[in-house]
């Protein structure tokens, strides 16, 4: 019995879905076990049920073979577990120190007393290696370091135990090599860890052992040294996935957009967030802006499609000077956007489907006279849509978006925004959070429409993506573009340079 | 197809879960009425409370002088569900209903020389006008610095009472009486018989044609918000400010646009009111125009569809001549101020029960088309 | 001179229950609630409380008046805890829109006074009296004390010291103690509060009662030195507070600038025709009363893109949520 903490056989249901079928999870202690799955496998449900959050209809959770009751969070600490989330769960205008005892503080005569903590912080911050400024404010600090952050909350808390919840989506590749080197330091300290990823290179770097679980079965537990990347993945997905994208040569056509001395100044900090940016993007070419989240890709998505008014620099599309139109102006001009956030600027979530498929076109005189809408026009190309590009919903043009499938959700824009026949179509993570099937048919649309001789511009935090998937790759640090390279001939350590600030290419706009 | 949809579409707007929930807010805000009654007087409690709920229809006069007291409040209820639809709490409808208020009244007796073909009308525009702007005021700062508009809009409705106050006593200002001049008769919205139809005898209530103004103006409230362009983009804006801005609609000016017409509507019950012919005036007190905050329980019963609106707004009257009955039975007709705040403090958790049980419903599907539980 | 103690005196009493139902507001905004039921609460306390003390003087008592008003604020405080109870029901349990609940209060509580005011009064009418038992003309010893003897310790009230004592225990709560690190946690991020298993919806509940007790006790404040009775209103006080709390930014030391500020408008219109210096201005005092609401507008209209305001204020929290 070295398992320090095991879940056997949970099966937790929701209405209608069950979330976790019969899963068994253990944990070795001094172990980097791997959780790998998809989105929607059950990774964070089985993580819920650990921490007390959902009471499992079947199953048991041991502590060093001891059957426990976990009821909530507080129950989840005293076994000495802890977690960093994939979203800090920090507190912005409070210093390090602060967030650090926040829920375990210490007090003398009923007054804070910080001064032990600071002490015990600054050791393990000596003793780990993580470095930190025990005074400064979150909102001041880098993300690297607000992850510093939460890992010493867990240790200030004595936990045994420490789950990363997808620790690396925030981190240039440097950034997780350091990680990844603080993660075997714990484990030499005697820490277990159980680290959540869909990303199996980082498996292969650290993990001992990895279980996988498939729309919420449990698949299997292998050892990663004796397991391929394909292995994982084919277990992952449930079939062979190619990890190439097929894709036609073309040669790009005349020039679709134009960028010229883009510049977008933060409003409040007046630091350039857009720093003098320009490219071309061709017909026919997928030209993707690779880079860490963070670094001036929303803000130059932004700008491009009118959402905010650039400081400085012109952008063209098809010889039309466009930078001082309107957000509608430009989509008259040629211009359609998947945008990053579907919930946040895609949907109007509680807008039926067929409304939210003319969101762009509902002015246009086909869907309205003297203002007054024509809902029969408006179901009729709903229908239209739906069928075209395979929209699945419950009750067909008027179901109410919030109740479709993250999925179809991303459907419909993509299908709202390539049936306007743009000249210029920009993608910014158009496959975040979706299944592999559902990627796999985004990408086969974007190819589609490069074939029409469109002119696509992919923004993706993905280096699959934006290797796979791109005909020239733009690196962006800190609002510049850094390099512009053929993805066919970088590799990933060179693109992690680029992503990183540490090198810079030659561009040719 | 198309025909069947827009049946549907109809079907929809009288949504029973919906409604259900109003009813048990009232349901509840009437129990606890009677409970009040009991514990102040029971030997009266029961008489009292029948009075309540039937006195509105009891005579031709009383039913009248529910029209009369519906016209206000179902203005500011339509001012305060429009805004809703843009995601905006309009709780400054007191602000703009006293501003148009004193607009009416100051068109009315300085041009009263005027025949009442021009004047009355003129007057009206005078009102919607100055009840637009008080509304595009906080729309305006929300739209161009994100100023909270509930904040903004409690601020507007002291200084609009305020200087409402200084402007009567410069302008309109009955001294005697520290109230404003009485308007000129022929400036009164016309009766159009409805005093003399709903009488007692010879005692005519105070009906008179503000009411089909209301009416009219609820259901042109309900095409802009349903049939329209304007609407359609408004809505969007309420829903999701973002998504409305990333899809090419001015949300800005949505949110202007949206609080000016709330404004102007509540304007318009200032108007309304005073211009009823019952011989109202406008009191120089430092308190708030009570008919802006009723437009609140009047747009939340109606659950913010302008239709449902002229209902409620009816419904609060029907209570309030009920409260004013009461008196007969030594009630202090607040008992219907009381009833009608319990109803409010129910139906803002009414919603959230009804959205409970849908999400139950939901729920199930939802986890079916996504397969998982996970983000 | 004496017309700078005039307004001085005059400002204490306006500014102490700005202050106190400020504060009032802070703990519950702090902690992620918005109370715009703090007009509401300030009538139901400074109702009961004047209840409370036109009982006692009625029996017959002679209780000490100083006791009476401490045994009045309590009581005051006491109701509006009651009643903050309801809008925290409503804000943490039922997850209902904050802004409707209070605006449920508000029109609650002068109906509510109304009503049982004509009830209990002898002569029907809604004014409840009460007798001035409790002003001091001069502090003892500190009173004679040139210059701020005059401005601070004469004609005063002991509720001007209980305003200070107020302003310091929240300080001291709200920056140096662990439950106004754990507060302000669950008004800025509380899904980080409960991470570390802080119980959001406990700490909330607290943050309003609290704003419940010191509206309460803001209200009987209010209408002790400025009224021999109480007549269902608090005259917006509750709303001015709610100005207050914003133009101070959700801290306590700009909240006491803040309350003055108001204060001294609020001494000025309620002075401005008896006041030589201001007559001369002829400035109307409807002028000095729009003040603070539109110190307030222009202040919002330059702070909120950058808004001191806790995160996470108005947003119901959800535990299913992470």
């Amino acid at each position: 019995m070295d398992y320090i903490i095991e879940m056997v056989g949970i099966t937790k249901r929701f209405p209608g879905i069950v979330a976790n079928d019969n899963i068994t999870l253990q944990l070795k202690k001094g172990e980097i076990h791997a959780l790998l799955g998809e989105n929607g496998a059950g990774k964070s449900t089985l993580m819920s049920v650990l921490f007390g959050l959902y009471q499992p209809e079947e199953g048991v959770i041991k502590k060093d073979g001891e059957v426990v009751k976990v009821n909530g969070p507080n129950d989840a600490t005293k076994l000495g577990i802890g977690m960093v989330h994939q979203h800090f769960k920090l507190v912005h205008n409070f210093t390090v120190l602060e967030n650090i005892v926040l829920g375990c503080e210490t007090t003398k005569r009923g007054l804070l007393s910080m001064d032990e903590a600071r002490e015990k912080v600054v050791a393990f911050s000596k003793e780990y290696g993580l470095e930190i400024e025990p005074d400064a404010l979150i909102s001041d600090i880098t993300v690297g370091m607000q992850q510093r952050t939460e890992i010493l909350k867990m240790l200030y808390r004595e936990n045994e135990i420490l789950i990363f919840d997808e620790p690396t989506a925030v981190l240039t590749p440097q950034e997780i090599d350091d990680l990844m080197n603080i993660m075997k330091n714990l484990v030499a300290q005697g820490k277990s860890i159980l680290f959540i990823t869909h990303k199996l290179n980082e498996i292969k770097a650290v993990a001992d052992r990895c279980s996988v679980l498939r729309k919420g079965k449990y698949i299997g537990t292998v050892d990663v040294a004796e397991a391929s990347k394909e292995e994982l993945s084919e277990m992952m997905v449930g079939r062979k996935v190619s990890l190439e994208v097929d894709k036609p040569e073309m040669e790009p056509g005349e020039v679709i957009l134009e960028v010229s001395g883009l510049t977008v100044k933060n409003k409040i900090t007046g630091k350039n967030v857009v720093d003098n940016v320009g490219f071309r993007v061709r017909a026919g070419e997928i030209v993707c802006v690779a880079g860490i989240d963070g670094n001036g890709q929303s803000e130059l998505v932004y700008a491009l499609s009118g959402l905010v008014k650039p400081d400085a620099g012109s952008i063209v599309i098809n010889g039309k000077e466009i930078s001082h139109e309107t957000v509608r102006a430009r989509g008259g001009d040629g211009m359609a956007h998947i945008p990053e956030d579907r919930h946040k600027h895609g949907l109007v979530l509680d807008y039926n489907l067929a409304y939210n498929l003319v969101l762009q076109r509902y002015f246009e005189p086909k869907f309205q006279k003297h203002g007054f809408l024509d809902y029969g026009e408006v179901f009729a190309y709903a229908d239209t849509l739906i069928e075209n590009f395979d929209i699945r919903s419950g009750q067909g043009a008027k179901t109410v978006v919030r109740a479709m499938s993250g999925g179809n959700q991303q459907k419909a824009i993509i299908a709202r925004e390539i049936d306007r026949d743009p000249k210029l179509l920009i993608a910014v993570q158009p496959t975040r959070g979706l299944d592999v099937g559902a990627i796999e048919y985004i990408h086969e649309r974007l190819i589609e429409e490069r074939g029409k001789g469109k002119g696509i511009l992919l923004v993706s935090l993905e280096l699959e993506e934006a290797l796979g998937v791109s005909d020239r790759t733009l690196v962006i640090f800190e609002g510049q573009i850094v390099a512009d390279v053929d993805p066919k001939e970088v590799t990933y350590q060179e693109l992690g340079l680029y992503m990183a600030g540490s090198k810079r290419g030659e561009v040719v706009s | 197809m198309t025909e069947l949809e827009k049946k549907k579409g109809i079907a929809g707007l009288l949504d029973m879960s919906s409604a259900l929930s109003s009813f048990a807010a009232i349901a509840v805000g009437l129990v606890v009425g009677f409970v009040v009654l009991l514990i102040s007087n029971p030997g009266n409690a029961v008489a009292g409370f029948l009075t309540l709920l039937s006195s509105g229809l009891g005579d031709l006069k009383s039913t009248g002088q529910v029209l009369y007291y519906a016209t206000p409040i179902i203005m500011t209820g339509l001012s305060v569900a429009f805004a809703s639809k843009t995601g905006l709490f309009n709780i400054g409808a007191s602000g703009q209903f006293i501003l148009g208020a004193y607009c009416a009244i100051l068109v009315s007796v300085k041009l009263a020389f005027l025949p009442g073909w021009m004047l009355c009308p003129l007057a009206i525009v005078a009102a919607v006008a100055a009840g637009a702007v008080w509304g595009a005021i906080p729309g305006l700062l929300k739209a161009w610095r994100n100023v909270n508009e509930v904040i903004a809009c409690i601020m507007m409705n002291y200084i609009g009472m305020y200087l409402v106050n200084y402007l009567i006593i410069q302008t309109v200002y009955d001294q005697r009486r520290n109230i404003t001049l009485a308007v000129p008769r022929h400036a009164n919205v016309p009766t159009l018989g409805l005093d003399q139809l709903f009488r007692v005898g010879n005692s005519p209530s105070s009906a008179n044609g503000g009411i089909f103004i209301a009416i009219i103006g609820a259901i042109l409230i309900y095409i802009v918000l349903e049939k329209t362009t304007f609407g359609f983009e408004i809505k969007a804006c309420g829903y999701n400010k973002d998504a409305a801005e990333y899809a090419g609609i001015n949300s800005s000016r949505g949110i202007i646009m949206a609080m000016a017409v709330a404004g102007a509507l509540a304007g318009l019950g200032g108007a309304l009111l005073f211009l009823s012919g019952a011989g109202k005036g406008i009191d120089v007190v430092d308190t708030l125009a009570q008919e802006g905050f009723n437009g609140i329980p009047v747009a939340l019963l109606a659950l913010n569809n302008p239709i449902g609106v002229i209902f409620s707004g009816l419904f609060i009257a029907y209570l309030t001549v009920g409260g004013f009955n009461m008196q007969l039975y030594n009630y202090a007709p607040q008992a219907v101020e009381i009833i009608v705040s319990i109803i409010i403090y129910f139906s803002a958790a009414a919603l959230l029960i009804k959205g409970f049980i849908q999400k139950i419903g939901k729920r199930g599907k939802e986890a079916e088309e996504k397969g998982g539980g996970d983000e | 001179m004496s017309i700078l103690y005039f307004l001085v005196q005059q400002t204490m009493f306006f500014s102490i229950p700005l202050l106190i139902v400020a504060l009032g507001g802070m703990f519950s905004e702090r902690g992620g609630v918005i109370n715009i039921a703090l007009e509401g609460i300030m009538i139901f306390g400074a109702f009961t409380g004047v209840v409370f003390i036109n009982i006692v003087q009625k029996s017959g008592s002679a209780i000490n008046g100083q006791v009476l008003l401490m045994l009045g604020v309590l009581v005051a405080g006491a109701v509006g805890v009651v009643v903050s109870l309801t809008h925290a029901y409503a804000a943490i349990n039922l997850k209902a829109d904050q802004v409707i609940s209070g605006t449920a209060i508000n029109m609650l509580a002068p109906a509510f006074a109304i009503f049982v005011g004509r009830r209990i009064s002898e002569r029907g009418t809604q004014q409840v009296h009460f007798e001035d038992w409790f002003r001091f003309e001069s502090v003892p010893a500190l009173g004679r004390i040139p210059v701020i003897g005059d401005l601070l310790f004469k004609n005063a009230y002991l509720t001007t010291y209980i305003g200070f004592l107020i302003l310091l225990v929240a300080w001291l709560m709200l920056n140096k103690t662990r439950f106004g690190l754990r507060l302000r946690s669950c008004g800025e991020h509380p899904q980080a509060a409960d991470s570390v298993g802080i119980n959001v919806y406990k700490m909330r509940y607290i943050g309003v009662m609290i704003s419940g007790f010191l509206a309460g006790v803001g209200g009987l404040v209010f209408v002790i030195p400025t009224s021999r009775e109480f007549n269902a209103t608090v005259s917006g006080y509750g709303f001015l507070a709610l100005a207050v709390l914003i133009f101070g930014q959700w801290r306590p030391l700009r909240i006491l600038g803040a309350a003055f500020f108001f204060g001294l408008l609020k001494a000025i219109a309620a002075s401005s025709s008896g006041l030589p210096i201001l007559k001369d201005l002829s400035i109307t005092a409807y002028f000095y009363k729009m003040m603070p609401f539109i110190v307030t507008l222009v202040v919002l209209t330059f702070t909120s893109k950058k808004s001191q305001a806790p995160r996470a204020e108005g947003i119901p929290y959800d535990k299913g949520v992470r």
